[in-house]
């Protein structure tokens, strides 16, 4: 029994064909392939703890580098990452060693968890982008954390501009933050339709936008999601599940996997995925007299925590008003193997939300997973489950 | 009652080593070194053991944490790995402590030895302690071990952060992190640092390096007189007595033996055929083991690059808390383990097979430690660059029921014969 | 003085006999509960057919999983080295070998000289084995050949993305209901390619160096070998009897040994 989908006259929305498009040209997209003809050079970024703002500012595109969202073979990745590396980091390598990210002229990372920094060490050594830089990313929030990561993005700032020969001016800066800015704000605005009852736009298809925000010019990206806002707003198209869910855990942007989900029902309203509620959740605000670099960096060590940062409960509040929020009937928590991170969170995640009432679906999956037959067995008892209480 | 079992899990380790020192004691062959290891060890974990009972604060910590500091503070360390994995080989109670983890809900993929550390508290095996403090250095585990431990024994934690690189601004980022972590322990311990100490720790901490390079460099000796078994006491003295007279007595000693065995030109093994280069560390529970497939075959472990090898340089008295944190940064586990990989990591590696004369290195990819494990790869090709082969065995350090010592002795006796062949 | 040597594996036991440059007689039977009794009976089968006695000389090297503490031979060696040995003797210029057996496979690399320099073995998991492709077959519901024959017919594969064996076999179930079913061809050729790729993932750990050969009895599914040849970019050497270079690698160690004047 699928998520129920309303379409009375039939208007398919053009501008997510259009996002679509993008993601099943990736990782050599139309629009990547442009900037670099142009000229133009185009950096990887392999954490949300990459402050995209500095290299847009600098003229570059950002592109973050992920695997193929699905589950691929894994030779290299599994030769030189080893076995026990997450899926996700031995998927990107994979990549990368097979030449996929050629195009890139650099790869940016933070020291965010021991597969990114293993990852940035092997690329470096293996790969060989022309510009390579890792940020010490400080796992606490305290006034010293901070003064640390200002320093860290000012110094990625400066040896991006060592690599490119000129400065980074402030107004530069400060039109990248506004256009990022904007961008957080659109998916906002999407993100709130998700709230209604019966949402014009279900969880799969926006994967599908995320997924092309992190491939495709910002300016660009605003633009056409502020047309896909549009015709959502005109659509009568709604989406009706048996149960509110809401997907947490390891970095995923497989839409089939959502989709698995919700073609069994479970509507997915929200998130707590890196590519996606914790990419755009928090903007970068500049206060008075402040420079722009210290806004920004103020802004990624505090947005919306990654399982890395301490302590937890910065992460599981923010996971709880969500559930309330959105009005969220279970959570499924999907964890990559060898992500440890959100696996030593899980115990502690389950208990908060126990207390509140809100049932936990915990799968051990590998990046990129569709949801196979077995998954979506224990999709569908634990939407029984949900639907029994709810009685 | 509760208590009681409590002291008893303690009590066995140091039931254990106080035989092993009387043991060693009472052998007149045995090295005078091996019975100072264990009084070592009796002395620490009775220190644990009465604690509470002579009203002492005792702080559980993680894996390369800076405990100097708590001894300058008068509050009982607890070295969670150390103690949960001794514990449990003396008792024979991995199967427990694991399971105990697991029944938490830690997935199995979760590094075993910190999988067991929130087990064994959850089961009252280990004393309960009146704060937890954890880091970073080295892992997403150690990062991520503390809040369930403090949760479970409804104690207060700090966790101490390591900046990932080297640089001004991150050396005085992890010295505001040292002077929090002392407000914090001031504050719920009610005593006071005591810096003097701290200096005097800090000096024989200096001295302690000192021992632990001289060690290195009479191994590079051929023969080389220090045995297969020794490796897991060098880390044990670090990890548990970081500056600590026992710890010097125990290292001078062994040293002096050494120098003496080098002067003789006598090996650990007699013939020596092989010398091993160690990468990471061996289940804990093959030890003995080890020690016997050595004697047989003449292979000695000769260097342990990401444990052994110390970095160079020299701490200050007169800067207790720099030095500490200086300290920190020139643990050998330092150099390739945590912080980018630079070049410098690796030309070492390869100087090292050089300067102890490496046949051959035996990497223990042991499937928990997910970072080290990304290094084997890398590692073999620049080993094999150098005409080092490399044996690579996929084990658990903790979990006897991963890997059989049958199946251990065939990989091995492969390579025997494979670095015989040549 | 002849060189014997006794491969002694979980399935069948291998015995070859040289005589200088040539192999002139060779056996393979079933293994036996006893791998004393096994190779026995594998020698004096070998012998039988040269026509030779025990006490005629002969200088006898054991490998493989029984190969150890057998009283019957001067000597023992590893398996990996005598593989090494083995291809050598057939392809003095292969630097690489995979040999495919039945429960485990392994990689090896070869010196110039003939020589074991490194390997890997996958012996954790039945992904990429004989035994996976034997249960395959039982899901498929057809014979191992016919498999190997009917995958050189497929035009697609079917994706089988699962590093583990039971999983892969649901995947495989889930291609064999699916409606349309995925046609039975590309659903074998989907199944080699995931052990294929298991195998090559191996070999990376190592480091692919050319030329490659491939022993053991899964090489001669010819089916499975175009499609590590695709895989790889390059063909690989396959030897007559690939079952038998494990035996020949132990010979050619008796050889050497005779040679150096060691006797029993």
């Amino acid at each position: 029994m699928a998520i129920e989908v309303t379409q009375s006259n039939a208007v398919m929305l053009p501008t997510l064909e259009r996002f679509r498009q993008i993601n099943d040209a990736f990782p050599k997209t139309g629009e990547i392939l442009e900037h670099k003809s142009k000229g133009g050079k185009v950096f990887g970024w392999l954490c949300t703890y990459v402050p995209e703002e500095i290299l847009h500012a600098a003229g570059i595109l950002p592109v973050r580098v992920t695997g193929y969202s699905q589950e691929m073979e894994l030779e290299d990745g599994n030769a030189y990452l080893y076995i026990n590396n997450c899926s996700f980091s031995r998927s990107c390598l994979q990549m990368g060693l097979r030449g996929e990210y050629e195009f890139l002229d650099g790869m940016v990372a933070g020291s965010t968890c021991d597969g990114a920094r293993r990852l940035f060490d092997l690329w470096q050594y293996y790969i060989k982008t022309p510009f390579h830089h890792i940020l010490t990313v400080p796992r606490k929030y305290t006034g010293k954390a901070h003064d640390l990561y200002y320093q860290q993005v000012t110094q990625f700032k400066e040896h991006l501009e060592e690599f490119l020969g000129r400065k980074i001016p402030d107004e530069q800066l400060i039109n990248s933050i506004e256009v990022f800015n904007r961008s957080r704000a659109l998916l906002k605005q999407l993100y709130e339709l998700r709230k209604a009852d019966a949402p014009p736009i279900s969880g799969a298809e926006t994967m599908e936008v995320l997924n092309a925000s992190f491939r495709m010019p910002k300016e660009t990206f605003n633009r056409w999601l502020k047309d896909l806002l549009e015709e959502l707003s005109k659509s009568s198209i709604t989406h009706k599940g048996r149960a509110r869910l809401m997907v947490v855990g390891s970095v995923m942007n497989n839409p089939e996997f959502i989709n698995s989900i919700e073609a069994q029902g479970g509507l997915v309203v929200t998130d707590e995925l890196c590519t996606s509620t914790r990419y755009w959740s928090d903007p970068v605000v500049v206060e008075k007299g402040e420079s722009p670099v210290k806004a920004i960096s103020k802004r990624y060590l505090n947005n919306f925590p990654c399982a890395r940062m301490v302590p937890s409960d910065e992460r599981f509040n923010r996971i709880l008003n969500l559930v309330k929020e959105f009005r969220v009937d279970g959570v499924i928590s999907q964890i990559i193997r060898y992500c440890v991170p959100y696996a030593h969170d899980l115990p502690l995640l389950r208990d908060r939300l126990k207390e509140v009432g809100v049932p936990v679906l915990a799968l051990d999956v590998e990046y990129g997973t569709s949801g196979s037959g077995q998954i979506q067995t224990r999709v569908q008892a634990f939407l029984e489950m949900i639907e029994a209480r709810k009685r | 009652m509760v208590s009681e079992t409590k002291k008893s899990k303690i009590d066995a380790i140091i039931r254990a080593s106080r035989l092993i020192m009387r043991m060693n004691q009472a052998n007149p062959a045995s090295p005078k070194s091996e019975a100072l290891y264990y009084k070592m060890l009796t002395s620490y974990y009775t220190c644990l053991l009465n604690a509470h009972d002579e009203g002492k604060f005792i702080a559980a910590h993680t894996v390369f944490f800076p405990s100097e500091i708590l001894y300058a503070m008068d509050i009982v360390p607890m070295h969670t790995e150390t103690t949960t994995w001794m514990m449990a080989l003396f008792l024979g109670e991995q199967a427990e402590i694991l399971s105990a983890g697991a029944e938490l809900g830690l997935v199995p993929e979760i590094c075993s030895p910190h999988r067991g550390l929130a087990g064994a508290f959850s089961l009252g095996a280990l004393p309960r302690p009146d704060a937890m403090l954890w880091s970073n250095l080295i892992c997403d585990n150690t990062a991520k071990s503390g809040e369930l431990i403090m949760e479970i024994n409804k104690c207060p934690g700090f966790y101490l952060d390591h900046p990932f690189q080297r640089s001004e601004t991150e050396d005085k980022y992890f010295l505001g992190e040292l002077e929090d972590m002392i407000c914090f322990l001031e504050e719920k311990s009610g005593q006071k640092m005591d810096w003097d100490k701290l200096s005097k720790i800090v000096q024989r901490m200096d001295h302690q390096m000192e021992l632990f390079r001289e060690i290195g460099e009479l191994r590079k000796t051929v023969p080389s007189p220090f045995p297969n078994r020794g490796f897991l006491q060098l880390l044990t003295t670090d990890y548990l007595c970081p500056g600590q007279p026992e710890a010097i007595e125990y290292l001078e000693a062994l040293r002096d033996e050494l120098a003496e065995m080098v002067r003789e030109r006598k090996g650990a093994v007699s013939p020596e055929r092989f010398r091993l280069m160690t990468l990471f560390v061996p289940p804990m529970y093959l030890m003995g083991f080890l020690e016997k497939i050595g004697q047989e075959y003449g292979v000695v472990s000769v260097v342990e690059p990401l444990f052994t090898r110390w970095a160079e340089g020299r701490l200050d008295p007169s800067q207790p808390l720099e030095s500490v944190a200086r300290k920190a940064a020139m643990i050998p586990e330092r150099r390739s383990m945590y912080g980018p990989l630079g070049q410098e990591a690796l030309q070492d590696l390869v100087d090292c097979a050089e300067q102890y004369k490496v046949d051959g290195a035996v990497y223990w990819a042991f499937m928990g430690c997910r970072h080290t494990c990304a290094t084997v790869k890398l590692f073999k090709d620049l080993l094999n660059e150098v005409d080092v082969p490399v044996l690579t065995i996929d084990c658990d350090i903790v979990d006897p029921t991963i890997n059989s010592e049958a199946e251990i002795r065939e990989k091995m006796e492969q390579f025997f014969e494979l670095l015989e062949d040549r | 003085m002849r060189a014997l040597g006794v491969d002694i594996g979980s399935l069948t036991t291998k015995a070859v006999i040289l005589d200088g440059e040539g192999i002139i007689a060779s056996s393979v039977i079933a293994s036996g509960d006893e791998s004393e009794q096994s190779a026995g009976n594998a020698i004096d089968e070998a012998l039988k057919q040269a026509g030779l006695k025990k006490d005629d000389g002969v200088f006898i090297v054991s490998t493989g999983a029984g190969g150890k503490d057998i009283s019957l031979s001067q000597q023992s060696k590893s398996l990996t080295s005598c593989l090494a040995r083995g291809v050598h003797r057939l392809f003095p210029s292969a630097r690489m070998s995979i040999d495919m057996g039945a429960e485990s496979s392994t990689v090896i690399k070869i010196s110039e000289r003939g020589r074991l320099n490194d390997w890997v073995n996958q012996d954790k998991c039945a992904a990429g084995t004989g035994i996976f492709l034997q249960q395959m077959a039982k899901l498929m519901q057809m014979p191992l050949d016919e498999m190997a024959a009917l995958s050189l017919q497929a035009k697609g594969r079917a994706d089988i993305t699962s590093t583990c064996a039971v999983f892969a076999e649901s995947e495989v179930i889930s291609h064999v209901h699916r409606e349309p079913p995925t046609p039975k061809e590309d659903i074998v050729a989907g199944i080699y390619y995931s052990v294929v790729s298991r195998i090559i993932s191996l070999c990376k750990r190592i480091g692919i160096e050319r030329d490659v050969a491939v022993t053991g009895g899964v090489a001669m599914n010819g089916g499975l070998v175009k499609i590590l040849e695709g895989e790889l970019g390059f063909a690989v050497l396959v030897p007559e009897r690939p079952q038998l270079v494990a035996a020949l690698g132990a010979a050619v160690v008796a050889q050497e040994s005779i040679e150096k004047g060691i006797s029993g």
